[in-house]
């Protein structure tokens, strides 16, 4: 056996009060790291809480909470008595038809779920969510489908984006309106938006003319109906099937969040889909 | 009368903002106001810079509804630099202070501020928040000392001018999809960014920075993400650490050669393989102190006495022992990985200039140096160097390697300060530094092993343990202390030098602590990490502001009395009454008083420019305020054998005001 003492001429004392500097300072350090890192080793956990309204729909509880805001501030929304009157019918509208209006339009069966994705021009993290729920929909095909809905709280340019995205829709374009406003960040100019279409191969008069239309005032009403009803308070926001998401969140949890809903059946909120 | 120059806060999860203002009251005859939107933003929360970057809102403040308000600009500190999933954004976290410099209708009446706040805030979610602050300033005096502060503190950080700055944009080009940008600096670039300007339709994404091996000449090349044809006038912010410059350089036709290699980013070849010869020496020279060489010999005396053993298997033995010194090197940098990953380094930014990590250093080589003189010893519980010794004695290849491994974990109470030294230096390097130095260190460490391996005979070269090791110790620690030493001076100029002596001071408890009994089992541990803790807190609360305050070297200090012997000696004298936290003193000086020709005229021998700094309380400059029936900043005045009472110019400074003046104040013959 090796003897303790390393050196007897040197006589290394192991005595309790000399031994503890080395534990203090590695008890500092892994103190001090364990604080940093322990939280984010942890593995994401699913965590859903239902939601008082609306009725059935329940709410993924990421790691941080974002409650304790005022729910749906938008900049610069001095709202005019009609335009209170028209809040106020599309929240009607919406509430009466909660899936209706989230996934309106889907081809959906039971194992193929529905997201709602609500998004703003402005907002960075949208853009990654919109990516990636796009590339996640093309991959599983059978699996997932997504409507895509515009929520621009962020002022009036945000406000005009949103609907040159939703005339694009209308004309199958939307992601590739989202990825094109990357190589050339939006403007609300005629030239902008001719050449845009030029770009996306749609139609730009159709564009013009849909972006000012009823029917895209109507959708962008709704969208914002449904943000009230589900009390966003920023975006990007996803509901999966009956399971709503605020903020970003990685494809690991919306898989499993699928899948859940897959195996729970997501319909039995939405009688009428 | 005392009324809190502040607005209630507005608050939610993600931000609490309120309005503060540096005056109390509205002095007499003044008629400007430094004011400041203070927004804390909770963790993980960022707001954006007037450039957000690729998308993103910047803050805007509305003012309407206000009374006796004619203009309110915000001044924008320098932004940082945030990369998340690809998107580059540029803004602010944790707390910023945005500086408004606002100019009133009325001098010397109350006013009534309503701000309409407008602002984006984003962690994972993107909140907007919209919100009214209101804040009313009556006709009075009084400095709110604590917004005065926080203001000059982010007032610092507000970009300077190209003529004030040192930092010089030289050229920037658009050349293959790509924005090209240098700059040059006498003072060393340390940790530059560079935040280019073109409007909303143009983006740019991560910058390659590169510095020359002075660090005084920049080269950055952005990638452009969105651009047009048209290219607009180029606005560009240049930070490094604590200063920043914005100044809007002509094109130029030319792209700048990339003449440097990547030197800031890069360490070249030559540059690894010097590190890593250290690293290998030094790992050499642990094999002969006190604790590893007779661990070393016993061991070798073992095997070499079972001479029964075939020599492939000897040679094996030693081959698994040098791979046990390894593995524990390269737990020891996945766990500097760890901890790197975390995020300790972040923000560090270079680290001698960083007091933070300074102190941290000196510590470091202070205990391990006081270690090595043998004031006390560091060393692993008698229990786990028992266990550790037992079960290094099994037989077979795992017993030679957990020899090997062991050898290393024995040897903590010797290599500690060596170990020590190099994990504190790796946590600021690259990942790929960190894992060479350590096997390097690990190399050196096992070379013995390896040497027997090749030829066993070579045991007998081994210098026998003695008094001659608490030389080499000596040596070392004498070194080390060298180094702590150096470190400490370089703190003092950082951080000055109370903060030094403190640091100093504190180490020396430690020390201390760590060498005499103190009662009870728990007291020495608390009271070495209340040491530790503290010595870490103190150069982050003492450093800033720094101490270093620049008075120009074209201006002299107000001396009130000095003044009429000047003017009977036919000069003329220009005061400017002016403070950290005054943003329109700030404003003057940056766009009147450093800019030709106004700086020019002020260097003239016939000249005599004076600051009077009325950042803390002097009683001095408040009487000289009053004698010309001021109470609030800036003030400025020009005296001269023309004007013996001096001709009082207005708050807001133009060249034409003050060169008229001075001449209107000199002599006529000395036009």
């Amino acid at each position: 056996m090796i003897d303790r003492q390393c050196d007897p001429n040197l006589r290394l004392r192991m005595d309790t009060k000399k031994r503890s500097t080395l534990l203090t300072i590695g008890a500092i350090l892994a103190g001090y790291t364990a604080l940093r890192t322990v939280p984010s080793l942890l593995p994401e956990r699913l965590e859903l809480v239902p939601l008082d309204t609306p009725i059935g729909f329940r709410k993924y509880v990421a790691g941080e909470t974002s409650g304790g805001f005022d729910p749906f501030v938008g900049l610069g929304n001095v709202d005019s008595a009609e335009a209170t009157a028209r809040k106020a019918a599309a929240l009607k509208r919406v509430s009466e038809d909660i899936c209706g209006a989230l996934y309106g339009g889907l081809e959906t069966t039971a194992s193929k779920i529905p997201m709602a994705s609500f998004s703003d021009y402005y907002c960075p993290f949208c853009r990654v969510q919109t990516k990636r729920l796009a590339d996640m929909s093309q991959e599983m095909d059978d699996e997932v489908v997504v409507a895509w809905h515009e929520l621009p709280l962020l002022g009036d340019s945000s406000n005009l984006a949103a609907k040159a995205a939703l005339a694009a829709k209308r004309q199958g374009a939307y992601v590739a309106f989202h990825e094109r406003l990357m190589k050339s960040p939006f403007q609300a100019t005629p030239e902008y938006l001719r050449r845009l279409s030029d770009d996306l191969g749609v139609d730009g008069t159709q564009l013009v003319a849909d972006m000012e239309s009823a029917e895209i005032a109507q959708e962008l009403e709704n969208s914002a109906a449904l943000a009230r009803v589900f009390a966003f308070v920023g975006t990007p926001a996803l509901v999966i099937g009956r399971t709503v998401v605020q903020g970003q969140i990685s494809d690991k949890m919306i898989g499993q969040i699928v899948e859940l809903e897959r195996e729970e059946g997501w319909g039995v909120v939405c009688v009428s889909v | 009368m005392s009324v809190a120059a502040s607005t209630d806060t507005y608050e939610n999860t993600a931000i609490s903002a309120r309005l503060i203002s540096v005056e109390n009251g509205v002095a007499t005859n003044s008629g400007t106001l430094s004011l400041g939107l203070d927004i804390k933003l909770a963790e993980g929360w960022k707001a954006y810079w007037r450039s957000p970057g690729e998308v993103g809102l910047p803050p805007e403040i509305s003012w309407d509804g206000s009374t006796n308000l004619a203009t309110a600009q915000i001044l924008w500190p320098a932004p940082e630099r945030f990369t998340a999933f690809g998107i580059e954004n540029f803004g602010y976290n944790k707390r910023v202070v945005l500086p408004i410099q606002a100019v009133l209708e009325t001098a010397g009446q109350a006013v009534e501020l309503q701000a309409g706040v407008t602002l984006l805030t984003c962690s994972t979610v993107c909140v907007p928040h919209d919100f009214n602050l209101a804040l009313t300033i009556p006709a009075g005096a009084g400095i709110d000392a604590a917004s005065a502060a926080l203001i000059s503190e982010f007032a610092e950080r507000v970009p300077l001018g190209p003529d004030a700055a040192d930092i010089e944009v030289e050229t920037a080009v658009i050349a293959d999809g790509a924005l090209y940008v240098t700059a040059r600096s006498a003072n060393a670039f340390v940790n530059p960014d560079v935040f280019p300007e073109m409007g909303p339709t143009f983006t740019f994404g991560k910058p390659d920075i590169r510095t020359n091996s002075a660090g005084t000449e920049l080269w950055a090349k952005l990638p452009l993400l969105a651009s047009e044809e048209q290219l607009p006038l180029l606005q560009v912010t240049v930070t490094d650490g604590s200063r920043a410059v914005t100044a809007m350089p002509e094109w130029s036709n030319t792209v700048p050669d990339a003449p440097f290699e990547l030197v800031a980013n890069l360490p070249d070849l030559a540059q690894i393989l010097a590190i890593a010869a250290f690293a290998f020496l030094g790992g050499l020279i642990l094999n002969v102190m006190p604790c590893v060489l007779p661990v070393l010999s016993i061991k070798l005396t073992s095997v070499l006495n079972h001479g029964d053993k075939p020599s492939h298997e000897v040679r094996n033995g030693f081959l698994m022992s040098a791979l046990g010194v390894l593995v524990f090197m390269w737990v020891l940098s996945a766990g500097i990985l760890v901890l790197q990953s975390v995020g300790i380094t972040v923000g560090w930014g270079l680290q001698f200039q960083n007091p933070v990590f300074l102190t941290i250093m000196f510590l470091v080589l202070t205990v391990f140096a006081a270690n090595l003189f043998g004031i006390f010893e560091i060393s692993l519980p008698s229990g786990l160097q028992s266990r550790l010794a037992r079960s290094s004695v099994r037989d077979g290849y795992i017993g030679d390697f957990a020899t090997g491994a062991f050898a290393a974990v024995l040897a903590t109470p010797c290599s500690a300060p060596f170990l020590g030294t190099a994990v504190a230096f790796a946590l600021s390097g690259r990942p790929i530094d960190v894992i060479i130095v350590f096997t390097a260190l690990g190399l050196g460490l096992s070379l013995p092993y390896l040497l027997f391996a090749w030829k066993p005979g070579m045991v007998r070269l081994l210098p026998k343990p003695g008094r001659w090791m608490l030389v080499v110790k000596w040596v070392l620690a004498g070194l080390l202390a060298g180094t702590a030493i150096w470190l400490l001076w370089v703190l003092m100029g950082v951080s000055g030098v109370r903060v030094a002596v403190s640091v100093l001071v504190l180490a020396v408890l430690f020390v201390l602590f760590a060498t005499i009994r103190l009662p009870g089992r728990y007291t020495r541990t608390a009271a070495l990490a209340a040491v530790a803790v503290l010595s870490l807190a103190l150069p982050g609360t003492l450093t800033p502001p720094p101490t270093i305050k620049e008075i120009g070297q074209d201006w002299v200090t107000f001396d009130r009395s000095e003044i009429p012997r000047l003017i009977s000696q036919g000069q003329t004298v220009f005061v400017d009454v002016t403070a950290d936290w005054c943003l329109t003193c700030k404003a003057n000086k940056t766009l009147v008083l450093d800019r030709v020709p106004v700086v020019d005229r002020l260097r003239d021998e016939k000249v005599v420019a004076m600051q009077a700094d009325w950042t803390r309380p002097n009683p001095d400059i408040s009487r000289y305020l009053e004698a010309h029936n001021r109470f609030g900043i800036p003030f400025n005045i020009v005296y001269g054998p023309n004007a013996p009472d001096g001709i009082i110019l207005s708050e807001v400074l133009t060249s034409d005001a003050v060169l008229n003046a001075l001449d209107a104040a000199a002599l006529a013959t000395d036009k």
